[in-house]
């Protein structure tokens, strides 16, 4: 078995790497990258902390071969702040105390950010199914569901919708 | 401790200090860590619930390119435990539950090291296994520890040798037997609770690396890196100086990481991998089935109550299932003993708490320590006995709740109690006494309550320490050894900090987590740590104010009586124009011509709770033996689906009395959070176990709630302040758990007639219980 | 994970002729979220991995007169979001949405959904209701396989070595469906029961999942339903077409109650009109 080479964008900056076939792209990013956010909470897409952004769309990365990667767009919570500036779903979940160990809540983000990237005004109802993918233990999720709704509002006023 | 002041920092939702690194992504949990030349660890376990090892042959698997040490149990038979020595890391001699660790191997990736895991013989020979608690008492039952009486245990335990029985708690309050024949009725009833596990989202994890000189480092997911530190150190004989525990991030706790679970494993390998580092990290199947998990418990509760609903007499029988090793479970079973009466007064109480030995995965710290499983019993057996007397939930609660004044079931007089007030904040939250239609034509609607207690159950000389630096430009640094596993420790001690020293808590910047470091603190766990690290917090930072006012009164002329902190500086209350930067302070006092005196001001704190004493050995009553109670009550608001047996949670309101809010914000999402987490036990969670196997231990089917369970979540708190503790405040992590599945049982048998004795509370449970109940009209 | 040969074949000869080669070590890679975790847990242990996704014409959802078609390669969430599947078949956007969470969906599929061949597979039951047809493509040439000829026995189809399912073609049914799944847990849960009931212009069509080894059709109720029997009699019929078993999620018991409780709440649901299409 050789590496494979692949390339992609990660966090808007171009890739070119190797690696073996047999390695999911969480481990790829974790262990090649140092991207260390996406996290390894059971490696069988049940829990929804191992979530990136790829290609758009919200998926477990502990369910994706690392050569899958190919030719894709990848997007995780370390590209979402800038080092000096946070999105504001980082804050928002500051804001709103909607983190407790920290564990679940990059995942949590990057769902989150997928969710407001298809709909940017979601009801209570549509954010509270939305994140369904993503197993909390410590916050019981209200406080996640009102961070998201807080930028939820933000978009609405943004749009003209209050 | 309060004083009538107003208080900056403390009671306001400041925002919490790991935030940031949170959201960003950016703080490393210890799977995160790389190290170079790091070295993967994989577990050969046991197949079998109850086996003599006979072989291990690991020569095969040492022949794989890539692995570079094989070692098993042998090699360190030392046995250890926090309150009773019996448990091993490494299986010696035989494995006492399926999936127990025989060898470990070390390689150079976690591939090879799965790979040589495969290819290490074992021999067993299977013996016969206990896997249920009841039957392990029995007296020709086989004997999970037959040298229980050759262990070490602390003198407040009461192992049975020669039985499974590793610890025998007794409570023996008043005449139960004169109870019973005073009372207008008596009624009996059981309950089960199965075993849980916390699913932490973020699984065990460690990784050790030696020396050249022997210094043993250690990088723990744990939640007290110095009992981690003394458990290692009595495992392998290294001394506490050459011993380093380092816990840099948890990402949850629930009790899973209190103690010891894998750290013991990596150890001998770090020993002989000739200084490079070891780690290993549990898979989520493993997280089910080999770190701890909740006991079972099988609960019987007689009950005699006067026509007027008095409660004159209780006798509990709580048998545990604590598993294969109750090296800590033997604490669970005797707080659940001293707990045994409820947040209730009643006269006479006797209480016998088992804790039984079986070949089932081992029972440890899981949150609420034996609290939620008794209350579950406690609680659904009040309204059963309320209903047969003719009262409501509420009347049988209000004429037995304790309040100021009364007794607990040891004997202890109440000084402090705002269970009646938590009471009537649920009522009024759910609108308890409003009717409400149900959503459609197959659901019926009910609501009920619940109450709960807890106090911490820990040594009681558990004890915590803080130190406090203060930097020259007036900023400080805060050390203590309180592991903020979520919950919200490190922004709580900051704020402590910064209302003793009145400074911005933006200017605090604590450290926790490093043995070599941070000073001691016993372990965090038992909802403890904002009381007694918060006190210790507290000392230092007077400590450190003591210290800057010796030398303001030097500097200002002021007598130092008259003097307080303000905004960074000390000032004089007298005249406000004299006073001096902390900053100009921090290093010591400079005089004009030069030089200067004191030096640098360390504060300094540590607290023991004080005057907690041993109760009765033989009768378990105590004038003092916790540090404090916490009450509180929830009520549920649910709906039943009659034909097909589903619960859909409405709402949940819940209070507590927690002495001092410390930061409101926060509080809530602790309050909320154990919500859910008691809403999982009643609806969805359950190891189950068939012959000491799990069949569930993976998400696909054992299920913990999801955003979408989510109810709506109304908290509230209660302010009788904690005399002891730091402003007022004491403990409510683990009590906010407690009353959640009992009040959703019995709002069930509000909706729809059905008293379910067991969790959790499935529709398939439901279903054949209403078609039961059906069946006998 | 074990080692393995990683393809990416661009067209579906190319693929074919990579699983003929590779014979029982091969494994076609779609969504990934079933094939990946059996690689983790040691159940399958490809030696190649033949994944479909670059093969283009997979990807598509189309539509003629007469049915709509989805591809190999589209994804639950596509399938969910498609306003002709949407038109067409409500009840089989309600399926889609209903397997796994919102990231298993972006990668999962509804062929590869059929190809796990479990028996509650979602989008199992409004398919078989439907009488969908499986167009193959193999190493000796292009076949179509009706639906219920496609599922055999628990994780088994009747597709011969080497061949590849490229499509589903559904055809559009006028009528009234529902599909409903019980499950212990609102959201990312396996049924414990699911069915799809279709009250079609030619008659009705009932399916069930997780309570035989395969998806399966109850014909001999369906032809009550025809005749317009009584519904005590219907109930009964449909639980003698069915052999669940007791597992870990539900007894067979509480699945047979089931099977009676969700087809006569199907049948009032249609009554009232509910899933038009």
């Amino acid at each position: 078995m050789s590496k494979l080479k692949v390339s992609f964008i990660l966090n808007g900056e171009e890739i070119e790497h190797e690696t073996l076939p047999n390695r999911t792209l969480l481990k790829m990013l974790r262990e090649d990258f140092d991207m260390t956010g996406a996290k390894e909470g059971c490696g069988a897409g049940e829990c929804g902390a191992c979530t990136v952004i790829m290609n758009g769309q919200a998926v477990n990365a502990c369910l994706v071969l690392a050569p899958e990667a190919e030719g894709s767009i990848i997007e995780t919570i370390e590209g979402l702040s800038d080092g000096t500036h946070l999105d504001p779903l980082q804050q928002a979940f500051i804001d709103n105390a909607a983190l407790q160990c920290g564990y679940c809540t990059p995942g949590m983000i990057m769902t989150a950010k997928a969710l407001l990237e298809e709909n940017p005004t979601p009801t209570y109802e549509e954010i509270k199914e939305g994140i369904s993918g993503n197993l909390c233990r410590c916050t019981g999720y209200k406080k996640i569901v009102q961070a998201i709704q807080s930028v939820a509002d933000q978009n609405r006023v943004g749009l003209g919708n209050d | 401790m309060r004083g009538g002041f107003t208080l900056k920092f403390v009671g306001k939702s400041i925002k919490r200090v790991d935030g940031v690194k949170k959201v960003t992504g950016s703080l490393k949990y210890v799977d995160d860590m790389k190290m170079p030349r790091m070295l993967y660890v994989a577990v050969k376990r046991s197949p079998h619930p109850h086996a003599k090892i006979l072989s291990i042959d690991p020569s095969e698997a040492l022949r794989l390119k890539g692995v570079k040490d094989v070692i098993t149990g042998e090699f360190y038979t030392k046995r250890g435990g926090l309150y009773l020595e019996d448990k091993n890391f490494l299986a010696v001699g035989k494995a006492r539950y399926r999936g127990e660790a025989v060898a470990a191997v070390a390689a150079e990736s976690e591939d090879i090291a799965q790979a040589a895991v495969e290819l290490i013989k074992v021999e067993y020979e299977v013996l016969p296994a206990v896997t249920n608690a009841v039957e392990a008492m029995a007296p020709n039952a086989p004997l999970v520890h037959p040298d229980l009486g050759d262990y070490k245990v602390a003198p407040v335990f009461f192992p049975e040798p020669g039985t499974n029985i590793s610890n025998h708690y007794k409570l023996r309050k008043g005449d139960v037997d004169k109870g019973f024949a005073e009372a207008d009725f008596v009624f009996e009833n059981k309950f089960f609770v199965p075993h849980v596990q916390h699913v932490p989202i973020e699984t065990h994890t460690a990784v050790a690396q030696m020396d050249a000189d022997g210094y043993l480092t250690v990088w723990a997911s744990c939640q007290s890196p110095y009992a981690v530190r003394q458990a290692l150190s009595a495992a392998f004989d290294i001394p506490l100086n050459k011993l380093r525990v380092i816990s840099p991030a948890v990402g949850g706790g629930f009790g899973s990481k209190a103690g010891t679970t894998l750290e013991g494993i990596i150890i001998p390998l770090a020993m002989r991998s000739n200084g490079r580092p070891v780690k290993l990290t549990y898979s989520r199947e493993d997280e089910f089935e080999n770190a701890y998990v909740r006991q079972g418990l099988h609960a019987t509760i007689k009950t005699g109550v006067r026509k007027d609903g008095k409660i004159v007499a209780v006798q509990n029988e709580f048998i545990w299932d604590g598993g294969a090793y109750t090296e800590y479970g033997v604490n669970i079973v005797k707080a659940a003993g001293y707990a045994s009466a409820g947040p209730y007064d009643i006269d006479n109480v006797c209480t016998d708490s088992y804790c039984v030995y079986t070949n089932h995965p081992v029972g440890g710290p899981y949150r609420g320590f034996g609290m939620s499983e008794i209350h579950f019993g406690i609680e659904q057996n009040l309204d059963i006995v309320a209903e047969k007397v003719g009262i409501s939930p509420v009347e049988i609660r209000r004429i037995n709740g304790l309040k100021p004044g009364g007794r607990t079931g040891t004997g202890e007089v109440v000084e402090v109690c705002g269970l009646m007030e938590c009471l009537d904040n649920v009522i009024r939250d759910i609108e308890l006494d409003k009717e409400e239609p149900a959503s459609g034509p197959n659901k019926r609607r009910g609501k009920a309550i619940a109450c709960g207690w807890k106090a911490p159950s820990m040594p009681n000389n558990a004890a915590s320490s803080a130190v406090i630096k203060l930097n020259e430009d007036g900023t400080a640094h805060l050390l203590v050894s309180a592991q903020d596993i979520g919950q919200g420790s490190d922004t709580v001690m900051t704020q402590i900090a910064a209302e003793v020293l009145s400074i911005s808590p933006e200017k605090i910047t604590v450290r926790t987590g490093d043995t070599d470091h941070t000073p001691y603190e016993w372990q965090t766990v038992a909802s403890r740590i904002t009381y007694s690290a918060g006190r210790a917090v507290y000392e230092a930072a007077q400590d450190a104010k003591a210290q800057l006012f010796e030398l303001a009164q030097i500097k200002l002329g002021v007598y130092k009586r008259d003097l307080e902190m303000r905004d960074g500086f000390i000032v004089s209350q007298i005249y406000p124009d004299r006073k001096v930067a902390i900053s100009d302070l921090a290093l010591g006092l400079t005089f004009e011509d030069g030089s200067g005196v004191h030096g640098p001001i360390i504060g300094r704190g540590s607290f023991i709770p004080p005057n907690i004493r041993n109760a009765d050995k033989k009768t378990g009553l105590g004038e003092h033996p916790v540090a404090f109670w916490t009450y509180g009550a929830q009520g549920v608001d649910l709906e039943v689906d009659v034909e097909t047996g589903h619960i859909k949670v409405l709402k949940v309101a819940s209070c507590f009395d927690v002495g001092q809010v410390v930061n409101p914000q926060m509080l809530e999402g602790q309050l909320e959070g154990a919500i859910l987490q008691g809403m999982g036990t009643a609806l969805y969670e359950e190891l189950m176990l068939k012959d000491g196997k799990i069949l569930n231990k993976s998400f696909v089917d054992y299920k913990i709630p999801t955003s979408d369970d989510m109810p709506e979540l109304v908290v509230s708190f209660v302010e009788n302040p904690e005399e002891t503790g730091p402003y007022g405040a004491r403990g409510v992590a683990e009590p906010a758990m407690v009353p959640t599945a009992p009040a959703i049982a019995n709002a069930v048998y509000k909706a729809v007639g059905i008293r379910l004795s067991t969790m959790p509370l499935t529709p398939e449970k439901v279903l054949a219980a209403m078609k039961e109940k059906a069946r006998k009209m | 994970m074990r080692p393995f040969e990683y393809f990416r074949p661009s067209s579906l000869k190319e693929a074919s002729e990579l699983l003929v080669r590779y014979g029982d070590g091969a494994h076609l890679l779609n969504g990934g979220t079933d094939l990946i975790v059996r690689m983790r847990d040691g159940l399958t242990l490809p030696s190649a991995v033949i994944d479909l996704k670059g093969i283009e014409q997979l990807s598509r959802i189309r539509e003629d007169e007469e049915s709509v078609y989805i591809g190999a390669t589209v994804n639950l969430n596509q399938v969910g979001r498609d306003e002709t599947i949407g038109k067409y078949f409500p009840y089989l956007v309600k399926a889609a949405l209903s397997v796994g969470s919102k990231q298993v969906r972006n990668r999962a599929t509804c062929i590869g959904n059929l190809c796990n061949a479990s028996p509650l597979a979602d989008t199992a039951t409004p398919l078989m209701a439907l009488d969908a047809v499986l167009e193959v493509f193999g190493p000796e040439g292009e076949r179509e396989i009706p639906i219920q000829e496609f599922f055999v026995f628990v994780r088994k189809t009747s597709l011969k070595p080497g061949e590849i399912v490229k499509g589903v073609r559904v055809p559009k049914t006028a009528g009234q469906g529902v599909f409903t799944k019980l499950a212990r847990r609102k959201e990312v849960d396996l049924s414990m029961v699911c069915m799809t009931l279709l009250k079609a212009q030619d008659g009705w069509r009932l399916s069930y999942g997780a309570v035989a080894p395969t998806p399966v059709r109850l014909p001999k109720t369906e032809a009550l339903l025809n005749q317009g029997a009584a519904s005590e009699e219907i109930l009964e019929c449909a639980i003698s077409e069915v052999k669940p078993i007791d597992d870990v999620r539900a007894s067979r018991a509480y699945r047979l109650d089931m099977v009676k409780v969700m087809l006569r709440r199907g049948l009032e649901q249609i009554e009232k009109g509910g899933a038009v299409s």
